[in-house]
């Protein structure tokens, strides 16, 4: 399938701006991204702690979620770093049928919502591999049909970012943009693939087997520590995947002329 | 005819966004939950076991060394989880007699069926390896063991070419009686730190580590290093073995390969 040539927009004409296997990959992608989020809290519920170094001592965990009990009212915390922050009514504490019990992420969150390791993990593991099958899938075909080029953050584009950041804060009247994607467009979708690797690899201390670096964003079900970090980068990243998509594509001066 | 100022379209669709939100996560909730629990739903999640185990393997050279540490990180306290240590009037004469009675029987697809004293064991040339033990939960500790290379008795015992398994029969039972059980490929059985240890941090293994003998098998997670170790099999298929997912905790739904 050829890739059609972008057209200007001209009211009543359909722009084709993605080929299909793009399409369909971001569809699987933003599924498997949803449910790695929600199995990920499922398997973060298991042991509610996040520690740097290598070792666990609840003591030193420097984030916890739990539950307290203090005269019959139980209330739920977030622990950061010693201060304890009330989440009663969403972390830490959940109603149930026979009243509140503890959890750490309810249950409307995770995936399933009953509480199971086992059944999180297998969640979690399936659409990892779907996730990295797509992004693989979605990779070769664009490097394939040249449309990688398109939005390939080069030292070109890194002279153009301040101008660009300009631009999107009402500074600068015109826009910079030469291409199809701006460089601050280009910037996020190439660092995506640069940072998934990389965000994993800086997490596990430079201990990493080569399987985690090829697969990094399924790596989860190859590490050795920090389960629950590496699911909050991963959100972190997704974030970082989502935002500038939304927020750039809404302000595209191609869009709206 | 004048509105009423909260039944504004913005409240409105607010309002109708808050219900379906609420309609659909409980609805999701339920979706998830029943999925989980369909057999078939089940069987092809776990397709994504086998290819973490083949891509694990294909990109780690057949002897990697876990990452073993330097006696100063060795964890104050070794945490010890599962199972309560066995009760039985057996276990506790045994552990009072200093494991004197105590024997590892080997059996199964082997040449030499054979059994071996606590004593035998320790007489074996030994390994001392300080490693991380990552509990599928997600939490670590680090703790230095002392053993007899699980390789070193199958070179005694001469397992046939049909054994492909060893099977790690326990002492230790769950609430409801059920003994614990593992399960390992010969791949592994034969990677240089999988030991059968029976020294933690320079003592004699505690009871509630898995005394008098446990499976430190470091390139895979906590509940495959299985404790309280009577016996071994050698075994060609874990069909029969438990419900044959190959371990007690597979049998409830966790992955037979756990490698990290």
């Amino acid at each position: 399938m050829a890739e059609r040539p972008a057209k200007s927009p001209i009211a009543g004409h359909l722009v084709y701006r993605h080929n299909r296997i793009t399409r369909l990959t971001h569809w699987i992608s933003g599924l498997a991204l949803i449910i790695l989020f929600m199995s990920g809290l499922q398997i973060f519920n298991a042991h509610p702690y996040l520690y740097w170094g290598s070792t666990s001592d609840p003591d030193k965990a420097f984030l916890s979620i739990a539950a307290s009990q203090d005269d019959g009212d139980v209330r739920g915390f977030v622990d950061l770093y010693g201060r304890k922050i009330d989440t009663t009514g969403f972390l830490g504490v959940q109603q149930g049928v026979f009243g509140p019990f503890a959890r750490a992420f309810p249950s409307w969150l995770t995936v399933p919502g009953y509480y199971s390791l086992a059944a999180g993990r297998r969640w979690h593991f399936f659409f990892g591999w779907l996730f990295a099958i797509s992004g693989v899938v979605y990779l070769i075909y664009n490097l394939a049909v040249g449309h990688i080029r398109k939005f390939l953050f080069t030292l070109r584009d890194a002279k153009s970012v301040p101008a660009m950041t300009a631009y999107y804060l009402h500074i600068r009247k015109t826009s910079p943009q030469e291409g199809e994607y701006n460089p601050l467009q280009k910037m996020a979708y190439t660092g995506v693939f640069v940072d998934s690797s990389s965000a994993d690899l800086a997490e596990r201390n430079g201990d990493v087997t080569a399987i985690e670096y090829c697969f990094s964003l399924a790596a989860c079900a190859f590490r050795r520590q920090a389960i629950g970090a590496h699911g909050f980068t991963s959100f972190w990243r997704s974030g970082f995947c989502f935002f500038p998509r939304t927020r750039v594509h809404g302000s595209d001066p191609r869009l709206s002329q | 005819m004048k509105l009423n100022p909260k039944l504004s379209r913005r409240n409105l669709l607010i309002g109708a966004l808050q219900g379906a939100s609420l309609v659909l996560l409980s609805g999701c909730e339920k979706l998830f939950d029943s999925l989980s629990q369909n057999k078939k739903i089940q069987s092809l999640l776990e397709i994504a076991e086998n290819g973490s185990r083949r891509a694990q393997r294909l990109v780690t050279p057949r002897n990697k060394l876990a990452k073993e540490f330097d006696a100063k990180d060795i964890s104050p306290k070794f945490r010890a989880n599962g199972n309560p240590p066995p009760i039985t009037m057996e276990y506790t004469t045994d552990a009072q007699n200093h494991w004197t009675k105590w024997r590892l029987e080997v059996s199964g697809l082997i040449k030499q069926p054979a059994s071996f004293s606590l004593a035998d064991l320790k007489s074996m040339p030994s390994r001392t390896q300080i490693t991380r033990h990552d509990c599928v939960e997600g939490w670590s500790v680090i703790g230095k063991w002392k053993g007899v290379r699980l390789e070193e008795i199958i070179n005694r015992v001469q397992p046939g070419t049909d054994a492909k398994y060893v099977v790690f029969r326990c002492m230790d039972t769950d609430s409801d009686g059920v003994n614990y059980f593992e399960s390992i490929d010969m791949i592994d059985a034969v990677h240089p730190q999988t030991i059968l240890a029976y020294e933690l941090n320079d003592q004699p293994l505690p009871i509630d580590n898995g005394a008098p003998l446990r499976l430190r098998v470091e390139n895979q997670l906590g509940y495959k290093h299985a404790k309280y170790i009577r016996a071994l099999e050698f075994v060609s298929s874990l069909d029969k073995i438990g419900q044959g997912k190959g371990g007690y905790w597979e049998d409830q739904g966790y992955e037979w390969y756990a490698g990290i």
